[in-house]
């Protein structure tokens, strides 16, 4: 090793520019994919436990055979370390004041909740207070709604069966109350322990019991897959993922944070690659040196390897040194907005991604080209193009490609998403081939325009081996970009048209017939009108095609729709945001058929021309399934399972009418006056919920910015490195130009048209992969509809032309500065 | 004194005029002082030799008679005018009209084909056929058959006559060439020096050139020599009777 020893040492590498453009690469690769992961792992934290809370618990189980499953389940569960609680609920008349209501109760364990509180009033008048528990025996809290009722107030005893409980306060919101309009009955809250003296559980009442587990994720799903095969088919687990409303939000949010790791995995890897490559091609000559000194080939390659790792080492404690403060900060940000923050925890594994992807990018690009030299005699080296031959590097591309393919891969573990990403990224290559041929073959060709013009576009053609190459990575960085750019906008477009400002955030539900008219002019009057009121019957499906539903339907579907009553309507007009999947609605006039809500139909396998028989009260209607139509059900809107034409099956049921409406939170007293004047009229309030989710979308939008700019930093610096690799060629061109007679406006212009030429040219390239890219994505995760966005289309060019316009202006800075002779002497 | 290739808007007098040029560089601890109390005149189409030893300022001198560097102190005057009061523009445009040098290291751009190189000056003057021109000088160096090849590919000799032609592309009035021969063969050298006092003699231009071959000096009209910073021009009554 002797020669190679000597000449080389960290000091002097320092001291070379490439050196410096890798180590930085490596620091910022390693920062930017470590922050992202770290980042992601506590939003993943902090969502699930956002989102807990709307179940009180991580998981709940529940059964709606009506019996309480084995002791056993909850011990295993108990043994695998994680908490349990238990809630009963059931309907049943109370008697208090002189006044017999049917309420619905909830009776729950000492653990109840276990994610999320309960909103809670001492009297009605009294501040609102969150509480960890429920009420204790022998107590009872009821809605405020129930206590109007019932005319009782706090102090007072009420009836429930056998038992007296005592009322000490009001329920205000349970944490996983809400979406569901059978919880719309006056509500109750008592102790687990008292059902069973009150005695109003009888063989065969309704009651779900409902088990709650939290824990980590890891026993939970240790657990359920013990559980799994127990389970009978009335039994439903339920995790927040597969949950209601909004989990569709937070996929995609966990989708976007893995698609943005993914992408800073990438960019990173370029970086790496870009600045190694570069290095290992300007140590072509001090190769071909040490050969002509007598070092062997192995020697060489070992001392190469043996740097290289230095460096990998050097740049992960770099990068790490940037990441962590950082990750602390945007951890910190993120639990400022938060009520409940999680706890700032740094995640081992989330580290490995970025040790992987700096090291693997180190090793995959720089070692290659090194490699190859060992075999090639001194004088041929230096004798050779600067640069590399495509035949060379085309091994060293495959290798690099796969590399980086399998580092997306290792990141996302979405095959969908990487296949996306690298068909846009082929997309890319096969057009920069192209506009390769056309910058050798067109460029030459075209005359007039002004002087710094033409010499821009023959500076570009001279450039078009180094432009070509600069061209690839930067429209690479920008296709990145702007992919996360594109879906980031989607995202929070999608995400603002299901819940704008003024989202339904209040249901009137059970309005009788005769009052609609009169509601509708209450709201009216007050400035609130009510926008459609819906009817609604409530009844059982029982046969289909004049079999019995439980026999038609096989044991292990479970469809719990078919245990609980189903919301029927009749409406002339498909609501907006549905959409029929097969058949077709009800046409002006039509009195006969049904539409049938996709899910149900799905799992019940329904088609139309299938006859369906529901049961209403004592009443039975039969009719023929003619559409099966989709419904958002997360549009806080009415939606029903099963709609009837006007004068169709359900004409003559009884029904009730049902509206949402906006209701700003300063009007929110008018509901006391409301419910006065209409005592039997349910409020069912989900403001809080709207803004539980408008807050969680709101930090989801945070950090996705947050991680949005990262990337576009990220980005960047890897333009920037990209342009300074070429940096000293660029400078003694331009310090020769000036000793050639170049005026230095000419040089300014010229060099900054032909970098805005390469932006543009980049940026237009880059974006269109990009729109490829997210075309692909959106149908395999976002399932967003493709649209053309010029928002984006057009800006980033122009952005990219005019960052590197400056760039180029930069570079030339020392150029201008000092007289030509000793910038040619600086840089010999 | 007669100048046989004035025109009528050029100006009579020497082409070039220094008057006590002082260069000096600050380093980190003290002042190099390269160039000391320097005063001299080249008259039009005269043929210059610099000689002196290696480190002893000849390309210091060179690069600021050319313009390319501004002094610490005193005058450099071409053609009439004072390189140092003019703007960077000023400077650079005499250069592009006036002014062709051959540096010592070449300062090929090693991305460009040696046809390319040679193209550059004409396209920064806005030549309509900078190819044609280009091709038709590197004939001349001899080194028609070696357009496309990027200076890596060539030997060093060939890379300074790139360099010559280069320089001869603009048609320069003054001609500035440091160490034009020195990486030549003997053969080679000499066609390089015809060519450099062709140049002299056909276009009048005058020439000014650092060298170590005593016989290119020895073809030279004038001859200067250097040491620490020092110039004198030893034989300048000899001088005087050959130009009379
Ligand atoms: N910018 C500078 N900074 C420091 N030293 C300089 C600078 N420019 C020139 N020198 C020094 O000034 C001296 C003269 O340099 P110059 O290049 O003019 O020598 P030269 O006569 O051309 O030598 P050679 O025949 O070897 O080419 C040298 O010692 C050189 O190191
Ligand atoms: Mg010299």
């Amino acid at each position: 090793m002797g020669a190679a020893g000597k000449l080389m040492s960290v000091q002097r590498d320092w001291r070379e520019r490439d050196v410096r453009v890798v180590l930085v690469a490596l620091v910022i690769a390693v920062a930017t994919v470590a922050t992202i992961a770290l980042f992601a792992s506590q939003l993943q934290r902090t969502l699930v436990t956002s989102a807990s809370s709307f179940l009180a618990a991580d998981r709940q189980l529940e059964a709606e055979n009506g019996r309480p499953v084995p002791g056993e389940w909850l011990e295993e569960a108990r043994a695998r370390g994680l908490e349990t609680g238990q809630m009963i609920e059931f309907s049943t008349m109370v008697f208090g004041n002189d006044r017999f209501q049917l309420v619905s109760a909830k009776a729950v364990s000492n653990e109840y909740p276990l994610r999320g509180q309960i909103e809670f009033q001492q009297q009605p008048a009294a501040p609102r207070v969150m509480r960890d528990e429920g009420p204790g025996p022998g107590e009872v809290w009821l809605n405020p709604r129930l206590l109007r009722l019932l005319d009782v107030s706090v102090g007072d005893s009420l009836e429930i069966g056998n038992r007296s409980l005592t009322i000490t306060g009001l329920l205000v919101r349970e944490p996983d109350g809400g979406f569901r309009l059978s919880a719309l009955a006056p509500r109750l809250m008592m102790h687990a322990d008292d059902v069973d003296s009150t005695g109003v559980l009888q063989e065969g009442s309704r009651v779900e019991h409902v088990y709650l587990f939290a824990g980590d994720s890891a026993a939970l799903d240790g657990y359920y897959d013990w559980l799994k095969p127990r389970l009978e088919p009335s039994h439903e687990w339920e995790g927040v993922r597969d949950g209601e409303t909004f989990s569709q939000s937070l996929q995609r949010a966990e989708q976007f944070l893995l698609l943005g790791g993914s992408l800073a995995v990438l960019l990173s890897a370029v970086a790496v690659a870009v600045a190694s490559r570069q290095y290992a091609i300007s140590q072509r000559d001090t190769v071909a040196l040490l050969k002509t000194l007598g070092s062997p080939g192995g020697a060489i390659a070992g001392m190469y390897l043996r740097r290289l790792g230095l460096w990998g080492m050097a740049g992960i404690l770099g990068g790490l040194a940037l990441a962590l403060p950082l990750y602390w900060v945007l951890a910190n940000l993120l639990s400022e907005a938060l009520a409940r923050p999680v706890d700032i925890r740094v995640d081992p594994g989330a580290l490995v991604p970025a040790l992987l992807t700096a090291l693997v990018s180190l090793f995959a690009f720089a070692y290659p080209p090194i490699r190859r030299l060992r075999s090639v005699p001194a004088m041929r080296v230096l004798r050779s193009q600067p640069g590399e031959s495509g035949r060379e590097a085309l091994p060293d591309l495959l290798i690099a490609v796969s590399a980086m393919f399998g580092l997306v891969w290792l990141y996302a573990r979405a095959l969908p998403m990487v296949l996306a990403v690298f068909g846009g990224l082929l997309l890319l290559l096969g057009v920069l081939a192209l506009i390769g041929w056309v910058l050798v073959s067109v460029l030459r060709r075209i005359r007039g325009g002004g002087q710094s013009w033409r010499l821009a576009l023959v500076g570009l053609y001279r450039h078009r081996r180094a432009s070509l190459s600069q061209l690839a990575v930067f429209s690479l960085t920008l296709m990145l970009a702007a992919t996360l750019v594109l879906v980031r906008t989607s995202l929070l477009d999608d995400w603002q048209a299901q819940l704008p400002e003024d989202a339904p955030n209040h249901f009137l539900i059970n309005i009788p017939t005769q009052t609609v008219d009169e509601i509708e002019a209450f709201w009216s009057e007050r400035g609130y009108p009510m926008e459609n009121f819906y009817p609604m019957v409530r009844g059982r499906l029982t046969e289909l095609n004049g079999e019995a539903v439980k026999e038609a339907v096989s044991k292990d579907q479970r469809v719990s729709a078919l245990n609980r009553e189903l919301n029927m309507t009749w409406m002339e007009s498909l609501p907006e945001d549905n959409r029929i999947i097969e058949g077709e609605w009800f046409s002006p006039g039509d009195t006969q058929g049904v539409s049938v809500e996709a899910e149900l139909a799905d799992k019940l396998g329904l088609k139309p021309g299938d006859r369906l028989t529901f049961t209403v009260g004592s009443d039975k209607v039969t009719e023929t399934v003619t559409s099966i139509r989709t419904v958002q059900w997360d549009s806080m809107k009415p939606n029903f399972y099963m709609a009837f034409p006007p004068g169709g099956g359900l004409e003559g049921m009884p029904a009730t009418w049902i509206t949402s409406f906006y209701l700003p939170d300063n009007a929110k007293s008018i509901l006391n006056e409301f419910s006065r004047q209409y005592p039997t009229v349910s409020v069912l309030e989900i403001d809080h919920i709207i803004a539980r989710i408008q807050e969680i979308v709101g930090q989801v939008t945070q950090a996705i910015e947050a991680i949005l700019v990262l990337v576009l930093a990220a980005a960047l610096v890897v333009m920037a490195a990209v342009v300074s690799t070429t940096l000293r060629d660029r400078q003694r061109e331009g310090a020769l130009l000036r000793t050639l007679g170049a005026r230095q406006a000419l040089l300014v212009r010229s060099t900054m048209l032909e970098f805005a030429l390469l932006g543009l040219i980049a940026g237009l390239v880059g974006t269109m992969a990009a729109e490829g890219a997210v075309w692909a994505l959106q149908y395999g995760m976002f399932e967003g509809a493709f649209r053309w966005h010029w928002q984006v289309a057009v800006p980033i060019p122009l952005i990219s032309a005019a960052v590197l316009a400056f760039l180029g202006r930069w570079q030339l800075l020392p150029v201008l500065r000092v007289s030509p002779m000793l910038m040619l002497r600086r840089l010999e | 004194m007669t100048d046989k290739t004035a025109t009528p808007e050029q100006m009579d007098g020497p082409v070039l005029k220094v008057t006590d040029l002082t260069q000096q560089v600050n380093l980190e601890a003290d002042t190099l002082t390269i160039l000391q109390g320097v005063s001299l005149e080249i008259n039009r189409g005269e043929s210059v030799a610099i000689v002196g030893r290696s480190g002893s300022g000849k390309t210091t001198l060179l690069g600021l008679l050319a313009g390319l560097d501004t002094p610490s102190h005193g005058e450099v005057e071409l053609e009439g005018r004072v390189i140092s009061r003019l703007s960077e523009d000023e400077r650079a445009a005499l250069r592009a009209r006036r002014i062709g040098f051959v540096f010592q290291s070449f300062q090929l751009l090693p991305a460009l084909t040696a046809l390319e190189n040679v193209m550059l000056p004409l396209e920064l003057a806005g030549s309509e056929r900078a190819d044609g021109k280009a091709r038709e000088l590197l004939e001349r160096v001899g080194l028609g058959d070696r357009l496309r090849h990027t200076p890596r590919q060539l030997s060093g000799g060939e890379q300074q006559r790139v360099a010559i032609a280069r320089a001869f592309a603009s048609e320069p009035a003054i001609l500035f060439a440091d160490e034009p021969t020195g990486n030549l063969d003997n053969r080679t050298g000499r066609s390089i020096s015809d060519l450099l006092m062709d140049l002299n003699h056909e276009q009048g231009t005058t020439l000014v050139m650092v060298t170590h071959d005593e016989q290119l000096a020895g073809r030279c009209q004038r001859r200067f020599s250097i040491e620490a910073g020092i110039v004198t021009e030893p034989g300048a009554e000899a001088h005087t009777e050959v130009v009379n």
